[in-house]
């Protein structure tokens, strides 16, 4: 619930940032961020219901087709959850790295969609800009937002467990 | 059983690849509408906050030289000027709605006033969503227009929500004429400045055309890519010009003040004076 929660959260606050005219108008990917944080450390069901939930809203408020946070929402989970045991996801490096992949990454597959599908018109250079634009906001975005993630968790009251039983 | 969950994830894959390549107008509107629909009263919610929120910390910053004084005329200061600040913002409401209001009962048009409830959620199209829709009478491929000019046109219309897309978007296109020479041309969004100013670009104009700095650009009322505006809008002056590569056409760019700093109420143009529409 929490989850859920803090993905809609998510898509309330990445809606009301401002974009950053320096990387190609974007804005902060911070739902592709919230994936990320929850495929590295929950199991493979939260991590499905974080997808869905987090790509719906994504591709629901964005104009044209479903589509693109559909496609690389899950490519992220899945790689992510499957590698979560052999990388130290609390580390400020690997979190900066993987941020910065989960931001190249969506972008690309945007820009392929989009191209494709022909509901944005092409151009190279505002394609460099948005894909290396988006790598540098993924970057940032990642540890921030699994800080937040992680303090507001914290700040939940503990389910009480049942002892031995 | 390695066989099944096989199974399950290529239906799963196929299911999406045709979601996203094969889009079905009607059921991807539906689906949007839903999510839109769902999320609406509370970006509502959340833009009035984070509206509050910025006026209170600019009225916080701008008494920053008093912090040195002491605490409590610090305080007190903080105080009156939070107050002093709120009122001047209802005061700035007052006269935004006024004119808002004047500009409806003058305009030859037939307009549906619409609040604007959030921006777009990534960054990749420059549109804005209204807090009207379907149900208020607005359909896809009207003109979206303030006191300052023209904002865009209508892109979907769910039951709740409108989105709408600015004329600095590159799918944007808006077939306009410049006022004082009366030369044709096609205005194509290019996005925003490294300032975030948004800009537009007015292509194919006479290459024999004498174009001013500072000339205003104005909709001509031909239909144009995806939709007809009302003739005669103010869209915005000329900045620069240049000529076309090509040397047969001159091209000039502008800037669409109405989409600038943006905006809380606009209006949708739901019959456009010249179509007949009357008031």
């Amino acid at each position: 619930m929490l989850m859920l929660a803090v993905i809609a959260l998510g898509a309330l606050a990445q809606m009301l940032l401002p974009p950053f005219p320096l990387f190609g108008s974007l804005k902060p990917p911070v739902l592709a961020a919230a994936v990320l944080h929850y495929a590295l450390r929950r199991d493979n069901r939260d991590m499905w219901i974080a997808v869905f939930t987090a790509a719906v809203l994504q591709d629901g408020l964005e104009p044209g087709s479903f589509g693109p946070a559909l496609l690389a929402f899950p490519a992220i989970g899945i790689l992510a959850n499957r590698i979560r045991n052999e990388i130290f996801s609390n580390g400020i490096v690997t979190q900066l790295f993987l941020g910065a992949a989960a931001g190249l990454f969506c972008a690309l597959v945007t820009l392929l969609v989009y191209t494709v599908s022909g509901q944005r018109p092409f151009g190279f250079g505002l394609a460099l800009e948005r894909l290396l634009g988006s790598a540098v906001l993924g970057l940032f975005t990642l540890p921030a937002v699994t800080r937040l993630i992680i303090r507001i968790e914290a700040l939940m009251p503990k389910r009480r467990d049942y002892g031995w039983q | 059983m390695l066989r099944n969950k096989k199974i399950v994830y290529a239906a799963a894959v196929s299911f999406v690849l045709i979601a996203v390549f094969v889009p079905l107008p009607s059921l991807t509107l539906k689906g949007k509408g839903a999510v839109r629909g769902a999320m609406a009263p509370a970006e509502r919610g959340a833009s009035s906050i984070w509206k509050r929120l910025t006026e209170t910390t600019a009225a916080i910053r701008g008494i920053g030289g008093a912090v040195e004084e002491n605490r409590e005329l610090r305080f007190e200061l903080t105080r009156v000027q939070a107050e002093l600040d709120g009122l001047r913002g209802v005061e700035a409401d007052n006269l935004r709605l006024r004119r808002a209001l004047e500009f409806q009962e003058t305009s030859p048009h037939e307009m549906i006033p619409c609040d604007i409830v959030s921006r777009n959620i990534s960054g990749w199209w420059s549109t804005v969503r209204l807090g009207k829709g379907l149900r208020d009478g607005i359909r896809k491929n009207r003109a979206v227009i303030s006191p300052d000019g023209l904002v865009g046109r209508t892109m979907e219309a769910t039951p709740f929500t409108t989105e709408v897309l600015l004329v600095s978007d590159p799918a944007c296109r808006v077939s306009a004429k410049l006022a004082r020479a009366n030369v044709f041309g096609m205005i194509r969004g290019t996005g925003s400045s490294l300032r975030g100013e948004p800009q537009a670009r007015m292509e194919f104009i006479n290459k024999d055309a004498e174009i001013r700095v500072g000339d205003e650009v104005v909709t001509s009322g031909l239909s144009s890519g995806g939709g007809r505006f009302p003739k005669g809008v103010h869209i915005g002056y000329v900045e620069k010009v240049y000529k076309d590569d090509s040397g047969l056409f001159q091209y000039a760019e502008i800037v669409p003040r109405a989409t600038v700093g943006l905006l809380d109420y606009v209006f949708v143009v739901s019959q456009a004076a010249d179509d007949g529409g009357t008031r």
